[in-house]
């Protein structure tokens, strides 16, 4: 009798989703997509591993069908990765089963499920109970990825996709950086001006060995950064030790990404900007004038 | 051709996000507006309306209540939906059907469809709402409908009968291609939505809109999901805002905090 399954396309993924479901007995996974070398790795944690070498939506909205009419799990656990959200919504539509996505804590009781999770853009936290079998996509970074040893089988299953065909994969201009990792990070908002004056949060961020993060408007209306800089509720959640926000307002979306950072600084000219309140430290000046001062404080103490 | 059916949420808007005195969430008082993404959804169905060469259908579900206290805020989303380009709309309210659970919204949209809007050829979805921001109404809808899904679509072209869509992953794009009917769920990076005018605004109103109660959209399945409480999240963060007589001096406290913090 398997308990839950858990559908992921990352060793990371996988070890965080057994965390949130330490709690039910037999666990399987369903791992696919382009990592599905790394398989070997994911049965190292004990977990007997479906392996489906497709990114098809439709590949993987049949793959997790036949696992579930076949397996009848209680549970089917993973990110709420855009992958996962279309095949686990379908499934959910297909059987009526109730769904709770970017969930931040999880209790399984024997007859039903209590999870949280966020409500109105991040301003409110959202308890809510369901019954079982469910659907539970939980955010990166919240449950403690499992560290184990041990060994599971793994079988490659092969599976049509559905009507919709997959054309052509266009890759995104992308960065390359991984915010997810930075201990520090420079924010950028809608304070600069233009694209070139970003160089000085870029100049920042080196002198503080971190990484250039972004707003929404920076990253996926200007486009002066690639969508991987992008915080916030539909981009990225990070977690450095310090955060220091330039030229951003402090919108709700926005710092759902970066609320479980250490420490948050804001820097911006507007005093009754809403960041203030939700920083640790402020500083209200013009970022032109105050940046390149900072620049200079912090470059005079690595020359010390 | 067909028909485009735009699924239109009447959404509690985040920034009127009013609290009780104990805390929680004061849900009532938290007025409704047309979701942002919405917009996005209608932009593209007025783009995509000519190729296709019917109608644009805006359907709505009420997913708060109460019913009686929300009528006026749900004509006024019904009348921007007008505005921004649907012909028509049907609007879903029933105190039955409160609060909104993903599992009824999605069955009794399906069932509205089939029955009001025989002849979609395209529905299109938000991919979330700013309330719950669930994002699974369009999966569900699609499964429900049994057509085919493309989801995240940040540009739709038609062809003839098949619509190729580009979806948005996270790291790349993946071009789609569908046959019609089919279900696409949208993303804000698709268009820029426009404005109404003056003119679309007055003329709204004189578009046709039909209130249906449950009974027109059953059947209705079970609730399921039950909430148990809605907290406003306070955050605690220090709040000290850093000040000095010159530029020089603040950024020197600045850094001196943060050293003494231990991040720098």
């Amino acid at each position: 009798m398997v308990d839950a399954i858990i559908v992921a396309s990352s060793v990371q993924e996988v070890k965080e989703s057994l965390s949130a479901v330490s709690s039910l007995g037999d666990v399987e996974v369903l791992f696919y997509g382009k990592n599905t070398d790394n398989a070997a790795e994911v049965a190292k944690l004990g977990v007997k591993v479906y392996v489906l070498k497709s990114q098809h939506p439709g590949a993987l909205f049949n793959a997790v069908k036949k696992l579930y009419d076949e397996k009848k799990p209680k549970v089917i656990v993973g990110y709420g990765t855009k992958n996962n959200r279309d095949a686990l919504s379908r499934l959910a539509g297909t059987y009526d089963l109730p769904m709770a996505t970017d969930v931040i804590g999880v209790e399984f009781k024997d007859d039903h499920i209590i999870y949280k999770r966020g409500f109105l853009s991040e301003r409110a936290i959202a308890t809510e109970k369901i019954p079982y079998p469910a659907i539970i996509l939980v955010n990166a970074k919240v449950f403690e990825p499992v560290q184990r040893e041990g060994s599971g089988n793994i079988e490659e299953i092969t599976i049509e996709e559905d009507s919709v065909k997959l054309l052509e994969i266009k890759p995104k201009q992308l960065s390359g950086i991984n915010l997810e990792d930075a201990e520090i990070i420079v924010g950028v908002g809608r304070g600069f001006k233009k694209k070139e004056d970003l160089e000085l949060a870029f100049k920042l961020a080196e002198l503080l060995g971190g990484q250039v993060g972004a707003s929404r408007p920076i990253a996926a209306d200007y486009k002066w950064l690639p969508e991987d800089a992008w915080i916030g509720i539909s981009g990225k959640r990070v977690a450095p030790k310090l955060y220091i926000a330039v030229g951003i307002s402090g919108a709700p979306q926005h710092m759902a990404g970066v609320n479980n950072s250490k420490i948050i600084v804001a820097i911006n000219k507007d005093k009754s900007a809403p960041i203030f309140k939700l920083a640790d430290y402020g500083v209200v000046a013009d970022l032109y004038q105050f940046l390149p001062v900072l620049i200079k404080k912090l470059e005079e103490k690595k020359g010390k | 051709m067909g028909d485009i059916v735009v699924l239109v949420k009447p959404s509690l808007n985040p920034d009127m996000t009013r609290s009780k005195p104990d805390g929680t969430v004061d849900l009532d008082a938290i007025p409704l507006k047309l979701d942002d993404i919405d917009a996005n959804a209608l932009e593209a169905a007025k783009e995509l309306k000519n190729t296709l060469g019917g109608k644009i259908i805006a359907l709505l579900l009420l997913p708060w209540g109460p019913v009686q206290k929300r009528t006026r805020e749900l004509k006024m989303v019904t009348q921007e939906a007008l505005a921004r380009g649907a012909d028509e709309a049907y609007i879903v309210s029933d105190e039955k059907l409160l609060p909104g659970d993903p599992i009824i919204t999605a069955t009794v949209l399906s069932n509205a469809i089939k029955k009001y809007a025989p002849n979609a050829s395209l529905v299109l979805v938000a991919e979330a709402s700013i309330d719950q921001t669930t994002g699974q109404i369009a999966g569900r809808v699609a499964a429900k409908l049994g057509l085919p899904f493309i989801s995240y679509a940040r540009k739709i072209t038609i062809n003839g009968d098949k619509i190729v869509a580009e979806r948005d992953v996270e790291d790349h794009i993946e071009v789609m291609e569908a046959s019609l009917p089919a279900v696409v769920s949208v993303t804000q990076e698709i268009n820029e939505p426009r404005p109404p005018t003056l003119l679309q605004i007055r003329r709204a109103g004189k578009k046709p809109q039909k209130t249906l109660s449950a009974a027109d959209v059953e059947p209705i399945p079970e609730r399921k999901k039950e909430p148990v409480e809605y907290k406003i999240l306070t955050v605690s963060r220090k709040q000290i805002i850093i000040e000095g007589d010159t530029l020089e001096e603040i950024a020197e406290k600045l850094i001196e905090a943060l050293e003494k913090e231990g991040v720098l």
